[in-house]
Formats: C-alpha cells, structure tokens, sequence
C-alpha cells in the first residue's frame, strides 16, 4: 500500500562521498551571491529593483511549497491561499488598527497557519491527486470570501491605504517610501526566511518530511507519526506564504482579490519547479530566474504568453529537475579543485 | 512460561468478502526466535499487518506485553510498543545514505517528542551525534562501509537487505517482526542475515516473528513454528515436530 510519490526526486549520483569543503563552497557560492544583490541598488535603477523586489516576496512563498512539496512530497496549490490571506491579514491589521509593520509580518504569519489548521485536517486525510484536488478546491473558496464577505474584504474594491513600513532603531524611527529602502527591508526579510527554512529542513524533523516523500508506510512502520507531521508541514509553508502576502500587503499597499488568483498559487509553483524542488537554492534561483524571464519578455508585449509557455517548456524538457541541480553540481566541482590536484601529483 | 511479548486472540480480516484470516490464536514468548510458515495466499503478511496496525482487522484483538494495541496507529505501535516490521518488498529510504536511514530509525525511539524535533540546538545535535555514532557501527558490522555514501536507491538489492536489517536494529526493539528476510538473496548473505538475527536475538534479547519459504533455514533458526493455513492456525510445535506433522507436510511441506 506504499505511496507513490507525486514528485520523483532522484539524487546526484556522486562516484565519491562528498568532498569535507564542500559546504565551506555551498555558503560560499551563497554568500556571494547575497553580496551581489546587496549592492544591486548601487548600480540599478527602480525599475530593476522593483522586479528584483517582486521576486524576493515571492521567495518566502516558495521556500513553503517547497518544504510541503519538495520535501514532504504533497502538491499543495494553497500556497496562494495562504499568500492572499497573508496580504488581507496585514491589511485589515494596518488599516483598522494602525499596527506596526513588524507585528503585522508575525501576525499574517501566524493567521495564514491557524487558518491551515482547519483546512489541513480533512485535506490530509487525501492522497496525491485528491490532496492537490482539494487544496485547488480551496483557491474558489478564497476567491468568493474576499469578493463577497463586503464587510470585511470591502468585496472587490479591496483595501487601500495599508501604511507603508516604519521601523524603530530605539528612538529614531525610519519610515520606509523609497524603492532602494524596500529592497534592503524585503532583502533582510527573505534572508532570515531562507535561514528559517535551512533550519527546518536540517532539524531532525526534515528527515521525517524527507522520510515521508521517499515512502510514507516505512516511515510511519518507524515510529513517525507521519500524519502530525504532513499537518504541521501544512500550517508552516502557509506561514511562509503568509509573510510574502505581508510584504506584498505593504509593499503595493493595495489588496484586492485578485490576489486569489489562480496565478499566484501557479507563479509559485513554476519559481519551484523551475528552480529546483527539493533542494535548498530550488526557490531561490527559481524566484530570480521567473522574474528575469518575465522581465526579459517585456521588449515583445505581444508575444510575451505564448513566449512564456515556450521557455516553461523548455525548462521541462531541457533541465527537468531544475536549475538548482546546474549549481549544486558546480560547487561540488569547486569544493574538488584543490583535492584533484593533490591527487594528480 | 512468562507473560507472552504478543499475544494474538481470535484474528479476523476478510479483504471484501475474502477471508484471508479466519480466528487465528497464538503467543510469542519474550527472547524467542519464531518461525511462522504457510502456503502462498494463507494470511502470514496480513498477520503482520493487522499486528502492526497497517491494516485494520475485522475481529479479535492483539496484546503486546499485555496492553492491547488493537486499533492504534502503526507508528504508536512502533514508537511505544517497540515492535519493527520489515516488509516482503525490500523497502530503504531510496534519496537517503545509509547512515541517514539509520539515523531516521533510531530518531522516534531517542526523542520526547515531535516538537523536539523542529529544534537544532545543542540537545538536538548531541542526540543526533549519538545516533549516527551507533549507525556507523551497524554500517561496519553489515559490511556496507563502502557503499554508504550513496543513496540508498542507488546500492543492490542484496545491499539494501542489509542495511532495512541493521535499520530494525536502530531504535533498539523489543520485538521484530520479519517478513521474508531472506528472499532473494545470495547464500553467503543468506548466511550473514541468520548470523545477525541470531546475534541479535541472543546478545540484545529480541524476540523475532519471521516469514519465510526457506524452510530448511527456518527450521534451524527458529525455536518454534507456527502454520498457517487458508487464514487458520494449522500447527504450533516444535520445528522438529513440525516437519514430521503429516497435516503440514501435505499442506506445505510436501513430501
């Protein structure tokens, strides 16, 4: 009765046990490329930032699908869901109350996984295609609460105003307006949202997510209560979907129900898929490469779709497990260089 | 005889409308090596099963030193009952190495609970550090040293039998049930897997329910055998007895 996984996730097949710098390489290669996009404000202008900008808030979504399908094995197309829910969370909290950026961030966070809760308990009780069925079933739903729950949502009008990011360095206070300063705000946000995601899946409860994607009735055999796990996987990537809405909430500092659309929950999957499921810089090359290539798309208004659908299929059929595996197998080449040489002599 | 470590008491499961066990009674005692033998299609994997809580049975309850565990989840049944089952189809964690399947199966046993596996503080690390200590050890003494870096997906099939036995051994249990151990492998690790159920039995004191159609290594392995027989218990005895048992001979054995 074993599962049959929705993902096949085959591993490099490396002739050697792994070089012992390699992970000096890996937070290397990463700590470079951080460097990099550090320094992007010096030398491009606001409209690269902007698309710069877009692609980290959706990083914190995709880090989540990416624990629930890259990790855990389940195809959730939620993550949009939670993203919106996220957005109106914030929203309501800075229109309504008049709370700070930083509490509104926690707080979208913390709703997008109560609100999962409910929705995971019958949903997960589903396998494969029915899961991702239902959770597909849950994009309608949203879509008709924030267009008709008028009291709330203000229906297709949507919430306008939501402050724009203030924060406090003990008595000064740094009121967030221009593009460069959103960008090192958003940039911190996606780093420490990267680090929490590292740190998920390097916690012993990441080989239980892991354990469940390669074959669920031998991990449950092994005492894993798979089923308490897949729930909480299911809260914590509608938490990171939560934080991106937050900062798209206060980024565009409009919300309205478009951001229930089916596009959302497909953009993230596609910055997934095309980055690299199941690996950790998956949805980062991923967030980075969607927004170039949409970018890029711009110079033929006209084409722009059908282009679009001919670079997603050859990403399919040219890099089928995504970028990421291009990157890991380079800094696996570098962490060798020197012990190649050693050996050579 | 002491109080037995699992205590089967009329077991039914029919699979929609075809019985495959009908009433079946019997006791493990605790420190035992048990064979349990059948036809193709008698109900010895569906035991397994309903005994570990991957199915459900219809009737009858199953006590496990005492307690009765009918009706709780499987990984409860692993986690607080300490009994493991391996299953028919050699099954290892296919993306990981072996020391990551190793560490993964002693995990559950070395934490409180699932909240203390989100952490990665010191505590964490060092109950991690200890279990891919022991999983080194049980690396080397399944001889898979060199072949432990690659994925497990990756290694043959005889290697991967090796590596779910010395996976059993990881959380330390009570109670092992296996389930054709020794299928489709070479003599000489035919050899070797006895060597470590018996090493096991006798040096850690675990009890272990075996499946398994080499009667010939069974019966020498096993302090008592178990028949079934069209989901019925046929015989219950010694192996000596049991090989001279005319229902069994004609059921099974053949002459």
């Amino acid at each position: 009765m074993a599962l049959t996984p929705i993902t096949t996730i085959t591993t490099l097949d490396t002739p050697h046990a792994p070089s012992a710098r390699l992970p000096a390489v890996r937070w290397g290669t990463a700590g470079t490329a951080l460097l990099a996009l550090a320094l992007a404000p010096l030398v491009l202008d606001g409209y690269y930032l902007h698309a710069l900008i877009i692609a980290m808030i959706f990083l914190p979504p995709a880090h989540g699908l990416n624990l629930i399908l890259g990790y855990t094995g389940m195809l959730s197309l939620a993550q949009g869901v939670f993203f919106g829910i996220g957005a109106y969370a914030s929203a309501l909290l800075s229109t309504h109350f008049g709370t700070p950026f930083v509490l509104n961030l926690v707080a979208a966070s913390l709703i997008a996984a109560l609100i999962a809760l409910p929705l995971g308990i019958p949903a997960l009780r589903l396998r494969t295609t029915s899961f991702v069925m239902c959770t597909l079933g849950f994009v309608v739903i949203a879509q008709m609460v924030a267009k008709n729950w008028v009291d709330l949502t203000r229906g297709d009008m949507g919430l306008s105003g939501v402050a724009r990011p203030k924060i406090g360095f003990g008595d000064t206070t740094l009121a967030i307006t221009q593009i460069p300063q959103y960008f090192y705000l958003i940039l911190v946000v996606a780093v420490l949202a990267t680090l929490a995601f590292i740190a998920l899946i390097r916690s012993p409860a990441g080989r239980c997510m892991v354990a469940i994607r390669d074959n669920e009735t031998l991990a449950e055999s092994l005492g894993i209560p798979t089923w308490t796990y897949k729930l909480i996987v299911f809260m914590l990537s509608a938490a990171f979907a939560g934080l991106g809405g937050s900062l798209y909430a206060h980024y565009e500092t409009v919300v309205s129900p478009l951001v229930f659309q089916m596009y959302y929950s497909n953009t993230i999957l596609i910055i997934v898929l095309g980055g690299g499921v199941g690996r950790v810089p998956g949805a980062i090359i991923g967030s980075f490469l969607f927004v170039a290539v949409t970018e890029a798309l711009r110079v033929t208004p006209e084409l722009r779709m059908i282009l679009y659908g001919f670079v997603l299929l050859l990403l399919v059929f040219v890099f089928p497990q995504g970028v990421a595996p291009l990157i890991e197998r380079a800094t696996e080449k570098l962490s060798r260089l020197g012990v190649k040489q050693e050996k050579s002599l | 005889m002491s109080e037995p470590i699992l205590s089967v008491r009329g077991l039914r499961k029919n699979y929609g409308g075809v019985p495959a066990l009908q009433g079946v009674d019997f006791d493990v005692a605790r420190g035992e090596v048990c064979g349990l033998i059948g036809p193709n299609g008698s109900g010895k994997s569906t035991l397994f099963d309903c005994c570990t809580g991957l199915q459900k049975s219809d009737a009858g309850s199953v006590l496990l030193k005492g307690i009765d565990i009918t009706g709780w989840p499987m990984n409860r049944i692993a986690r607080e009952g300490r009994l493991l089952r391996s299953f028919q189809k050699t099954v290892v964690f296919p993306t990981m190495n072996s020391e990551q399947n190793l560490v993964l199966a002693g995990q559950m046993a070395s934490f409180p609970g699932v909240a203390s596996t989100f952490s990665i503080g010191p505590k964490s690390r060092a109950r991690i550090k200890a279990l891919r200590e022991r999983a080194q050890e049980l690396i080397e003494v399944s001889g898979l040293s060199r072949v432990a870096h690659l994925p497990a997906g990756n290694m043959s099939g005889g290697q991967q039998k090796l590596l779910q036995f010395a996976t059993m051994l990881m959380p330390e249990p009570e109670l092992v049930l296996l389930d054709e151990p020794l299928a489709g492998i070479n003599p000489i690790l035919i050899e070797k897997v006895i060597q470590c159920i018996e090493s096991a039995n006798r040096n850690h004191g675990i009890t272990f329910l075996v499946i398994e159609h080499n009667t010939d290594v069974l019966m020498n392995l096993s302090h008592r055998v178990i028949v079934l027989h069209q989901g019925q218990k046929l015989a219950d005895d010694t192996p000596e007895a049991i090989v001279r048992n005319p229902q069994v001979v004609e059921a099974y054995l053949g002459g």
